[in-house]
């Protein structure tokens, strides 16, 4: 009997999430989602929290100082995740802001204690954080501090079964707060625009006991919740196993669609190779491409085109057009304003599968 | 039928049983004061004692355009004393106005509510608090 134990996968129900985590999150971890207003932490903690919670195991969600309860329910329930039936069967909101307000760590400590006994759950969120950092400033010396805080609620709620998250703003590069040594798991929520694009970017900054997919990843926020691109990671190969897949390997040459370029190219493209079709305006780059994937329908092979430019509605080459509304080939019609490219390489892979 | 509707039977059906059998306005004020706290205790974990403090006391403030006499002066911070009063003035009251002046705060608060988190989180917060139609009553009849 020397089995090591094993650690349980959550499915977030985040599109995205569970790959970047490694597989999913880890069941009974301590965890913490950080990143400035706006960001999507509580979005994010929402969607994790509805996905999760049963009837069986159900989640509790304490509000604390920042935003005002009535309003938080008011915009989440405009996401699709947002299910009414859930509410006060498998998840219960719990206001803490008037325990907060005596300043006295302990009697919060004590107030989660009672709640989480009650209520027994195997999902626990507080939202947000971040007041609680700027109370604890305030605090006189002699009273539970912060640090002691965290980590006892950290313990308590491991021992009562439940994984956590802490939602707070608290995330400074130059002076990492305590509280992140504490924790099993940080997710880190970024906002940036360039130019005239936003773009929002989340990173796993630590998650003990798996490999998670390092780098920033980028991630949409629509009615339906958060979309995650995983980073476009090109897979090592570690050169300990040939490879012996048939499509690298094969000989097979796919025909162009132009016969005599068939012919200079010595019977067609080789499969799996890529092309870089290059040239100035009007040299008939789109045509050539059009081509080949007209080549492609006529032998029952399914195409793809990802389109930065111009949409093949407005293009004067009908045939395009007519594949796409026929549903002979896929269009991925790239929104310039906020360009990601590992949304375009997700979108690019469903459409592919 | 509307849902507004639903929910002002609902609390109209709610108060008048509390109250009893041929009540008169005191037990009419009772009544509307013990619906309110139920409403307050199911609604308190959620958005804390502050929202609700303010929800309450707009509704009240709405409620008294349609009956001045529930104007209540003076600081209304003190929730426990502000219902007290509330009382006083619904018991010194005829019974019938007591029932309208005691649904209409009720129902104010509850629109308020819906307002802001809508009709649906509201029917699953409140809906314990609410007396439930009795099987073979007028309001299935109709159904």
């Amino acid at each position: 009997m020397n089995s090591k134990v094993t650690i349980n996968r959550l499915h977030t129900g985040v599109p995205g999430l569970d790959a970047i985590l490694g597989g999913g999150l880890p069941e009974l971890s301590f965890n913490l989602i950080v990143g400035p207003p706006g960001s999507g932490k509580t979005t994010l903690a929402h969607q994790i929290m509805f996905a999760l919670a049963t009837r069986e195991q159900p989640a509790l969600f304490f509000t604390v100082l920042g935003e005002p309860p009535l309003k938080m329910l008011r915009y989440q329930q405009q996401f699709s995740f947002f299910d009414f039936d859930k509410v006060n069967e498998s998840i219960r909101f719990v206001n803490l802001s008037d325990d907060f307000a005596t300043g006295n760590f302990e009697q919060v400590l004590e107030r989660i204690a009672q709640e989480v006994e009650a209520y027994s759950p195997a999902l626990v969120i507080v939202d947000s954080f971040r007041p609680v950092m700027l109370e604890a400033q305030h605090q006189s010396k002699g009273v539970l501090s912060l640090q002691l805080f965290i980590q006892q609620l950290g313990t308590q709620l491991s021992g009562w079964q439940a994984t956590t998250f802490l939602v707070g703003e608290f995330l400074s590069k130059s002076d990492p707060h305590p509280v992140l040594t504490v924790a099993d798991g940080l997710l880190s929520l970024d906002q940036s625009v360039y130019r005239n694009s936003m773009v929002r970017k989340m990173q796993v900054l630590k998650m003990r006991g798996q490999e998670t997919l390092p780098g920033m990843h980028t991630f949409r926020i629509t009615s339906t919740g958060i979309e995650i691109f995983p980073a476009a990671v090109i897979l090592v190969d570690a050169g300990d196993a040939p490879v012996t897949s048939g499509v690298l390997r094969s000989n097979k040459r796919l025909t162009m669609g132009v016969p005599r370029l068939d012919e200079m190219l010595g019977g067609g493209l080789p499969s799996g190779y890529s092309l870089l079709v290059a040239g100035p305006s009007g040299s008939g780059k789109t045509i050539l491409a059009t081509a080949f994937l007209a080549e492609g329908v006529r032998l029952g092979e399914a195409g793809v085109i990802v389109a930065f430019e111009q949409t093949p509605s407005q293009s004067w080459i009908r045939t395009l057009d007519d594949m796409i509304r026929a549903g002979q080939i896929g269009l991925i019609n790239n929104r310039s304003l906020d360009l990601s490219i590992d949304e375009i390489v997700q979108r690019l892979i469903n459409l592919i599968q | 039928m509307p849902t507004m509707d639903i929910y002002r039977e609902a609390i109209r059906r709610t108060l008048t049983q509390r109250a009893g059998d041929a009540p008169d306005a005191n037990a009419v004020a009772e009544a509307a004061i013990s619906t309110w706290q139920k409403t307050a205790a199911q609604i308190a974990p959620v958005i804390g004692v502050g929202g609700i403090d303010v929800l309450f006391n707009r509704s009240l403030h709405l409620t008294c355009i349609a009956f001045p006499w529930l104007t209540i002066v003076g600081d209304h911070r003190d929730h426990s004393a502000l219902l007290a009063n509330i009382k006083a003035h619904l018991a010194s009251r005829d019974t019938d106005i007591a029932v309208e002046a005691g649904c209409t705060l009720l129902v104010t608060f509850t629109e308020l509510l819906i307002s802001l988190i809508g009709e649906s989180l509201v029917e699953r917060l409140l809906g314990p608090v609410w007396v439930p139609l009795l099987p073979g009553s007028e309001q299935e009849n109709k159904s």
